[in-house]
């Protein structure tokens, strides 16, 4: 993905869940055709696709957690969700 | 190493309207009764305990089980994601809800072709206008949709037409499968495999395609192995985070491996599924790297792709611990590609599907009584 326009809302796709391994303790993404386990970075931006918050406002987020300037984020934010795009788990809605 | 299955698929049942040639189950069908209500419901508790997260209902055809919203459910209320695998024969619209209302994550609907002359002669049955009717009840209730259509020679010319169905339906994933050449399809692989001309082809088609559609619907495929000089990385290694649970109980570490002779399968009737998957014969024969010969045992490559598929193994060479033939490397090589140069063709010269069809054999049920001279021959050529 090249360009993420800031007013959009990623929400989890049609059929992916978020939920925590019980075994381990850590966030996967459950989803038609399999199992995606977290990595601390995107979990924290997958738990943000609610909808409600833009990619903007995540990418704000993202920075007031790791103490680091928006720009830091913006783009590892840009990419992680360009692949969830691409792979149908997460839709970008305007 | 600690190994734990994510990912349980569930073969309910071996009945199946359809009669694909390319069919992954077993040719001779283990014998027993098949699971109750009851012992699936145990099925997935034990396997939730064990950390599967994840349940693919399969068969045969699941929605020949009566109880299949009931399954449904007692797989939700242990926790798992469930994703019905279907023909979508049988897929109603009371059935649909009653699924919905039991959980039900997600949808996969084959199809055979993108067009009903095709599908239904591949199907052995009048199948293509039920599956459009079916799929487009998927999405009018809510549920994502995966089109699944398995590619050998007679419809991966038809690549084009498939991606345009697919987007039609919208759905939001297309499995393109090469066929695997195990079970029905190993028996009749001289009419299906493509030639590497098509491959080629089906290769750049789903590039562009790929792109397009981005976001919108992902389109999955993979070449077969017969056209690779790497193994593939099968199950990710031996019994390390799948299992299926055959309809009479049977565990097994991948779909295939009755494939490999005197394997013996541990059931669910008489063992924990956790006993099964710590302690069985099955699941620790090709566990790691310990069971590998030469090449594979000297191999860099061992973690990463673990010598290949036990069941190609087998069925090529006769020996399930051998180099999987898919590899370059395999002493047995020559056993894999005197046979893909076989079905080449000349350049220019495309290969006859309609011509051999007479020469394919159409998976039945268990049920039915099959003559012995129309069983496959599973022989190597």
């Amino acid at each position: 993905m090249t360009s993420l326009h800031q007013d959009i809302r990623p929400v989890l796709a049609r059929g992916v869940r978020l939920r925590n391994d019980p075994i381990t303790g850590e966030p996967v993404l459950l989803f038609p055709e399999g199992v995606l386990p977290l990595d601390e970075t995107t979990c924290a931006i997958v738990s943000r696709c609610n909808g409600d918050c833009t990619v903007e406002a995540i990418i704000v987020a993202l920075a007031e957690e790791y103490e680091v300037e928006p720009d830091t984020v913006r783009q590892d934010v840009s990419e992680c969700l360009g692949q969830l795009r691409q792979r149908m788990l997460v839709a970008l809605v305007k | 190493m600690n190994y734990r299955p994510y990912l349980l698929l569930a073969e309910l049942t071996y009945s199946c309207p359809l009669h694909c040639p390319y069919c992954s189950n077993s040719v001779v069908y283990p014998s027993g009764q098949e699971l109750s209500t009851a012992e699936w419901g145990r099925v997935f508790a034990e396997a939730a305990q064990l950390g599967v997260l994840h349940a693919g209902f399969s068969g045969g055809e699941p929605l020949r089980r009566a109880d299949l919203a009931e399954l449904v459910a007692a797989a939700r209320a242990a926790g798992l994601y469930t994703n019905l695998i279907t023909s979508a024969l049988g897929l109603s619209r009371r059935r649909a809800a009653e699924l919905r209302q039991a959980g039900l994550d997600s949808i996969q609907i084959s199809f055979q072709a993108d067009e009903e002359l095709l599908g239904d002669r591949i199907a052995g049955t009048a199948a293509h206008a039920k599956k459009l009717d079916a799929a487009r009840l998927v999405r009018e209730l809510g549920f994502p949709l995966t089109v699944n259509v398995v590619l050998h020679r007679g419809n991966i010319g038809r690549l084009e037409q498939i991606i345009a169905l697919a987007e039609d339906l919208e759905a939001e994933r297309l499995e393109l499968a090469n066929a695997q050449y195990y079970g029905w399809a190993f028996a009749n692989r001289a009419v299906l495999l493509p030639t590497r001309r098509q491959i080629a082809r089906a290769v750049g088609a789903v590039g562009v395609h790929k792109e397009r559609l981005a976001g919108q619907m992902e389109i999955l495929f993979v070449t077969p192995d017969y056209y690779s000089d790497r193994p593939k990385p099968c199950m990710n290694g031996w019994a390390t985070r799948f299992l299926t649970v055959n309809p009479v109980g049977d565990v097994l570490p991948c779909p295939t491996a009755s494939a490999i002779k005197g394997l013996r399968f541990d059931n669910v009737r008489t063992r924990s599924l956790a006993w099964i998957w710590g302690q069985s014969e099955a699941f620790n024969r090709f566990r790691g790297t310990e069971w590998m010969p030469a090449p594979c045992s000297e191999c860099p490559q061992r973690e990463i792709d673990f010598g290949g598929c036990r069941c190609q193994a087998a069925l090529l060479t006769g020996d399930a611990r051998a180099t999987d033939p898919a590899c370059a490397l395999s002493p047995h090589r020559e056993k894999l590609t005197s046979f893909v140069e076989s079905i080449q063709t000349d350049e220019g010269v495309e290969p006859s599907f309609e011509a051999e069809v007479g020469r394919l054999s159409f998976r039945q049920n268990p049920a039915a009584t099959i003559p012995k001279k129309n069983l496959p021959n599973p022989g190597i050529r």
